[in-house]
């Protein structure tokens, strides 16, 4: 032992800083595998188990309540494929999704540059206006749920009174209607984090190149499309894809609003799943809903990471 | 003063605030909604004859006195920052030498795994929910606040690791390396060198891992059902409408006083979270 010490040490007394980090890292191997163990375990056991036990029960009958189930090969799938309802729930998924994402740009993009300057209470101001991103959704949506209440609709009354409508809507109950509600709620909720994103984004454009274009004489349109926007390219389609993947997963916002009615039109994909596999008990159909997730997912970030990469 | 200048003082002084007013009533105005709710009597309530903006008549403590003595608000409330608290601990613990290995270390696999901790959230909740409730059960987790505390690392772990690992690698390299010629171990340098200086961002993580679990509601509403395990979100959501009936005082209160924690946490930090909200996305 003593012995092993001193040949370290009379290595490690020249110490260029190559031969340092190669006493530690002649261990990494082994150690790595120690410090990133306990995290990797878990991750193994909670995502990646589940994640194959999902695919395995899409593929066998099980039912809640009962532990005995078998495979009963692409069963599930052919059902699904056959059922109007499930068709339904994808086109409604990306209407969700797209909907809520154009319409999270097109507001959070004017906040964002209001944003962008300095001004008294600025803090305050940007503190307020991401509040709905923070309260949790499901408490938040309560006041949407009421603010949308068929009797009582404070947004019936007040559209009313200015005269944008002449009888109340049923923004719940009205198949057209209460998609354009989900959506607005789960725009209410993103634009905060969409213009932050955007924010961070501009704020990383140096003021000099902007100054440079102006002198060249760019308006601000010109200076926003040829400058700003190849600029802040990369930071959005990252801040983007992240929004995505949150409205295309979504669960609470379109259960608590709507659970998925009018006649399906505002199911997704987490409802829809929730409602076979948990509510009508039929877990393997559930587990094969569920399942479309993941393809559709992997295809919007792989355009989006290529689209990343050629920039 | 000329109009001119008036015009001028006037873009000078309210410039800025005139863009970001819509803004903020939007985001504002389902709160206010909430809270006005939540204090008014039923007759005034459910009375749209005159504008439904202030009190018409006495405001009421009487819904609040449901939330807290008709239903278990204060337990759910309970259970909601147990569960936050554990979570948030068991995370840094996974997450810290997890974020440091992969920021520092070069091993066999170790690119493999940073690119799988990104894509973890390729698998979110809404695709795992399913599996993992025949998994809890399993485990002996039937209808039990345990479930939660057991599976809801599995979002807030890949996120704070990914969020540290940004952290530990702003942390210059030569530190570690003097300290280890001052013959300190990996976990010494880790423990003595590199903790201190990303208190920060454990912080920043501590906050997005509560406040994620907070929010969570899928998982909740799949694993648990009696009323004593509710946590916050789900207990006020389902056990103030009763058939058909929404009681919908209690139910603003609840939503309010709920949210308050949160909304608590993240006025103290808010630096902290807008960082780590653009950290996570840009990095």
């Amino acid at each position: 032992m003593a012995n092993g010490q001193n040949v370290e040490a009379a290595v490690a007394v020249p110490a260029t800083r190559v031969a340092v980090r190669g006493s530690w890292a002649a261990r990494e191997g082994v150690q790595g595998f120690l410090w990133i163990g306990p995290a990797f375990l878990y991750l193994a056991f909670f995502i990646a188990y589940p994640f194959i036990m999902s695919i395995y029960l899409s593929l066998s009958n099980a039912r809640v309540g009962s532990t005995e189930y078998h495979f009963v090969g692409l069963q599930n799938y052919q059902r699904l494929f056959a059922d109007p309802t499930f068709w339904q729930t994808v086109r409604n998924s990306f209407v969700f999704t797209f909907g809520s994402e154009i319409i999270r740009l097109l507001i959070g993009l004017p906040l964002a540059f209001s944003l962008n300057r300095t001004f008294k209470g600025k803090r305050v101001v940007q503190g307020l206006i991401l509040i709905p991103f923070v309260i949790p959704i499901a408490l938040s949506s309560l006041a949407w749920k009421w603010m949308f209440d068929s009797l009582y609709s404070v947004i019936n009354w007040m559209l009313m009174r200015v005269g944008l409508i002449d009888y109340p809507w049923q923004w719940l109950g009205e198949p057209g209607l209460a998609m354009w509600s989900v959506i607005i709620m789960n725009v209410w909720r993103g634009f905060p984090f969409s213009a932050v994103i955007l924010l961070a984004a501009l704020t990383a454009v140096p003021q000099e190149i902007i100054e440079a274009a102006k002198i060249d004489g760019a308006g601000p349109l010109r200076r926003f499309h040829y400058v700003v926007v190849p600029m802040i390219r990369p930071i959005l389609f990252v801040g983007l894809l992240y929004s995505i993947v949150f409205s295309f997963t979504d669960f609470s916002s379109v259960w608590l609003l709507t659970q998925g009615g009018p006649y399906n039109t505002t199911h997704v994909f987490g409802t829809y799943a929730y409602n076979i596999g948990i509510n009508a008990g039929d877990i393997g159909q559930g587990a094969a809903i569920t399942l479309f997730i993941f393809p559709f997912l992997a295809a919007i970030v792989i355009v989006m990471l290529r689209f990343l990469r050629r920039e | 003063m000329t109009r001119q200048r008036l015009w001028r003082r006037i873009r000078q002084d309210y410039g800025p605030y005139l863009p970001l007013s819509p803004y903020l009533f939007v985001v504002l105005f389902p709160f206010y909604w909430m809270l006005i709710t939540a204090f008014k009597r039923d007759s005034d309530l459910y009375n749209l004859t005159t504008a439904p903006f202030w009190f018409k008549e006495p405001p009421t403590l009487a819904h609040v006195k449901l939330l807290l003595e008709g239903t278990l608000f204060l337990t759910w409330l309970q259970n909601s920052l147990l569960i936050g608290v554990l979570v948030v601990l068991i995370t840094l613990a996974l997450a810290l030498p997890a974020a440091y290995a992969l920021a520092r270390m070069r091993f066999w696999g170790s690119q493999t795994l940073s690119t799988g901790m990104f894509l973890s959230y390729l698998i979110p909740p809404t695709l795992l929910f399913l599996p993992l409730s025949q998994l809890v059960r399993g485990l002996g987790f039937t209808d039990s606040i345990w479930a939660l505390v057991a599976v809801y690392p599995s979002f807030t772990l890949p996120f704070c690791t990914w969020l540290l690992m940004g952290f530990v690698r702003t942390v210059p390299r030569e530190i570690e390396e003097s300290a280890q010629i001052d013959g300190c171990t990996r976990l010494q340098a880790f423990r003595m060198i590199i903790l201190p200086v990303i208190v920060p961002g454990i912080i920043t993580a501590g906050i997005f891992a509560f406040t994620l679990t907070y929010q969570e509601y899928i998982y909740a509403l799949t694993f648990v059902s009696a009323s004593a395990n509710k946590t916050i979100s789900y207990g006020v959501t389902t056990d103030l409408v009763r058939g058909d009936v929404f009681y919908w005082g209690s139910l603003m209160s609840g939503a309010l006083i709920g949210a308050l924690p949160v909304a608590i946490v993240y006025a103290f930090s808010l630096d902290h979270f807008i960082h780590g909200l653009t950290a996570g996305a840009l990095k």
